[in-house]
């Protein structure tokens, strides 16, 4: 893998409250998203595309009181990226053939700068998307509606015990950096002290957590774990009507869009 | 066997367990050896032991599903890549299943497999939806190309091999490690540990 | 019917040539307080697994033998067909979470929902369940900022809302300090009351003694004696084979030898029958 994700262990995006978003039911806000994601790749005219979709999550955002965060969090995420963009697709976009400005000895290339707009709102629009569904539902609740959909146990286990599990094991994995360091573990030192160093603070966690795991395993089947039988839940997830209707229609909306974008490109490819 | 049969085999409970701790085992390990400032992420260890246990589809499982937790936690950005780290998992395990993680230098060969068979996937999602940039180091080695002349195909076929392969085939090496000094009491658990512990 | 039947049970590991249990045979009345101890690797915590239902259903080894919980063959059975009958609870608190719920009143519902019991029964049973345990002002915390203890007493609660006629405890105190361990063995002696089996895996012997029904020995896989706590926490072999005896025997003992303690009477494994055998002796 070779983005680099911010470090965040105190748990998930999810902020606690009560606006229209949050009440949405889980599937409502998902649907949005994954469709919007449609939209924004596939849909017609480029960067407009993109835009749109990526207006409306930042309008429900701040009707839900959490633009500015949103804001913050995708200006983060993505300031440094869009940077990097703009210059290497400015400079050395391998398309650029009308010269905009010089700087210094560098041509900034118009066709480069186009490339980095459009990759630039694609994927704050994709943020925007996602942190609909992410800053406005609790994980429990997306695990819980995802089974209730029909989701096999199994999997909505494995979307849901990683969020819990990761803070114990980001302590235990602390600890152990902290007692190899103690025991004179050269993790500062040149190429070869460092490479050395990898196993010691690697190989303590890993073996520690694979104990664990049968264990684990034997009291979730105690509790039921792979019983057979449908789960109930104690927890109602409220759904309406009208948000059935909705998810329908947005997904309608998606192939729609999708459909308009491939003959927008084959138009205007020929 | 049926598929089905196959299946219910490969996703136990316990095999689901472990799933769920190799998620957070790539998700803390690529932090922890961050701190090393070493060409290594680390941060699909917890996808190889996986599949080194549990076979292709468990370990293509985690690695899909690490980075849409990710992506949930922390980073969007990061559920873009789950095929690639899906990938991996299935790789991983198709060389464990073939015999190609028996010895140290087999696990050298998987790494380099998993490497070439991660950019197949990885090079158009960085092209096509990034624009060949991620926002890390690589990407000035992808900008020194660029400048070169090269096209932004090949540029990034470059960085994203040169990028991987050392921390792939360390990976690998790693997780073999792991896998042979599990107890056997433990790897027997598994179905597929056999492939790997002999 | 007796809640739990084992004959002949012997059971051997895939991959290993020892079998970890060899033809252990017991039966064990609904409400008896059964306690196992043994040394390590005795195959205690393999019987656990076997009484649970869960060997041999999840583990690929060899099994002889049978065992019947409730009137149900284990090898005939699920695991998912035991949850509801057998309830287990191991040693590590935070590896008895589930993993999947935020707050203690949600983490002891993860069992009924699993069983897919209607909505409108959970809260009366969640409720009953955590005043058996004592947790019921901790409804509302996360599970994992709960002490050791009180994590145990939410894994005991979180299947005693199952409402199992055996519940099974495989070295459930070893890992909290005294103040925990009171904690667990507090409701243990309650539920004792209520009819339910407990089969417990303990090194605590001075509890055994004092609460126990019937003490099974195992060492090396096998059932080297089984009877009331006065009878076997005070045999020769305990003392030989790792798991001692009790301060209070060792003393009478020490007295049996100078002629300090009545030459007709059994080793003492409580501290009342201590003294009383001290004071008596001389005058019988």
């Amino acid at each position: 893998m070779t983005a680099s994700p911010t470090p965040s262990h105190s748990g998930t995006l999810y902020q606690p409250g009560a606006s229209f978003l949050h009440r949405l039911h889980p599937l409502t806000k998902l649907t949005f998203s994954l469709c919007a994601l449609v939209v924004i790749f596939s849909g017609p005219g480029g960067w407009l595309s993109a835009l749109l979709p990526g207006l409306l999550a930042l309008s429900l955002l701040w009707r839900a009181g959490l633009g500015r965060l949103a804001a913050r969090l995708s200006f983060r995420l993505l300031a440094w990226l869009a940077v990097i963009m703009f210059g290497i697709h400015g400079f050395f976009g391998p398309d650029n053939q009308t010269i905009l400005f010089n700087l210094g000895p560098l041509e900034v290339g118009q066709e480069g700068i186009e490339f980095a707009f459009l990759i630039t709102i694609r994927l704050a629009a994709m943020l925007l998307v996602s942190l609909t569904l992410v800053l406005t539902t609790h994980p429990s609740h997306l695990v819980q509606a995802l089974t209730e959909f029909g989701l096999p146990g199994g999997l909505a286990y494995l979307l849901g015990s990683p969020l819990l599990l990761l803070p114990q094991m980001v302590v235990r994995a602390q600890a152990i950096h902290a007692v190899q360091q103690a025991r004179g573990l050269e993790t500062q030192g040149n190429l070869l002290q460092r490479m050395r160093a990898l196993f010691p603070l690697v190989a303590p966690l890993v073996f520690s957590t694979l104990v664990d795991v049968e264990e684990r395993s034997l009291a979730l089947e105690v509790r039921g774990f792979s019983a057979p039988t449908r789960k109930t839940f104690l927890n109602e997830l409220v759904d309406t009507r009208s948000q059935r209707l909705a998810r329908r229609g947005l997904i309608a909306l998606s192939i729609v869009t999708f459909l308009l974008g491939v003959g927008w490109r084959l138009y205007a490819s020929s | 066997m049926s598929l089905k049969e196959q299946l219910k085999k490969d996703f136990s409970t316990i095999t689901l367990a472990l799933m769920a701790v190799g998620i957070v085992l790539n998700l803390v390990l690529g932090q922890t050896v961050s701190l090393l400032k070493l060409p290594i992420f680390l941060d699909s260890i917890g996808t190889v032991i996986v599949a080194l246990l549990a076979g292709p589809w468990a370990g293509g499982l985690t690695g899909l599903l690490s980075n849409l937790i990710w992506g949930m936690i922390s980073d969007p950005v990061a559920a873009a890549f789950a095929p690639v780290a899906m990938i991996i998992g299935i790789v991983a395990g198709l060389c464990a299943k073939y015999g190609l993680f028996k010895a140290w230098w087999q696990a050298v060969i998987s790494g380099v497999l998993i490497t070439l068979a991660l950019s197949l996937v990885a090079i158009p999602i960085r092209v096509y939806m990034f624009g060949g940039v991620t926002g890390s180091g690589a990407d000035f080695v992808t900008a020194y190309l660029l400048a070169t002349g090269q096209s932004l195909f090949s540029s990034v076929i470059t960085t994203v091999i040169g990028n991987n392969l050392v921390d792939k085939i360390v990976t690998a090496l790693l997780a073999w490690g792991i896998v042979k000094g599990l107890p056997k009491r433990f790897t027997s658990r598994f179905s597929r540990a056999d492939k790997v512990t002999g | 019917m007796p809640a739990l039947d084992v004959s002949g049970l012997t059971y051997t590991y895939p991959g290993s040539s020892v079998p970890a249990l060899k033809n252990v045979s017991f039966q064990a009345e609904s409400g008896q307080l059964l306690a196992i101890v043994g040394p390590n690797e005795a195959g205690k915590s393999t019987l656990s697994l076997a009484l649970a239902g869960l060997i041999p259903a999840l583990f690929h080894g060899e099994m002889l033998g049978r065992v019947a919980v409730c009137g149900l063959d284990t090898r005939d059975h699920s695991p998912g067909d035991f949850a509801g009958r057998v309830g287990l609870v191991l040693q590590n608190p935070v590896n008895q979470l589930s993993g999947m719920r935020y707050t203690v009143y949600d983490e002891v519902a993860f069992g009924l929902e699993n069983l897919g019991i209607p909505r409108i029964e959970m809260p009366g049973r969640i409720e009953q369940a955590l005043v058996q345990v004592g947790l019921v002002d901790l409804r509302h915390r996360s599970p994992y900022t709960l002490s050791g203890g009180q994590q145990q007493r939410l894994a005991l609660a979180s299947v005693l809302v199952m409402s199992p006629s055996v519940l099974i405890l495989d070295e459930t105190t070893a890992m909290l300090d005294p103040q925990g361990r009171q904690e667990i063995f507090g409701v243990v002696q309650s539920l004792a009351q209520t009819g339910v089996t407990v089969i417990i895996v303990e090194h605590h012997l001075e509890w055994i003694a004092r609460h126990a029904n019937r003490v099974l020995a195992l060492e090396n896989g096998e059932v080297i004696l089984d009877g009331p706590p006065d009878q076997v926490l005070t045999s020769a072999r305990l003392r030989k084979n790792g798991v001692g005896w009790l301060r209070y025997t060792r003393v009478a003992a020490l007295g049996q030898s100078r002629s300090l303690w009545p030459a007709n009477r059994g080793l003492p494994v409580t501290l009342k029958e201590t003294a009383a055998g001290f004071r008596s002796n001389g005058q019988e």
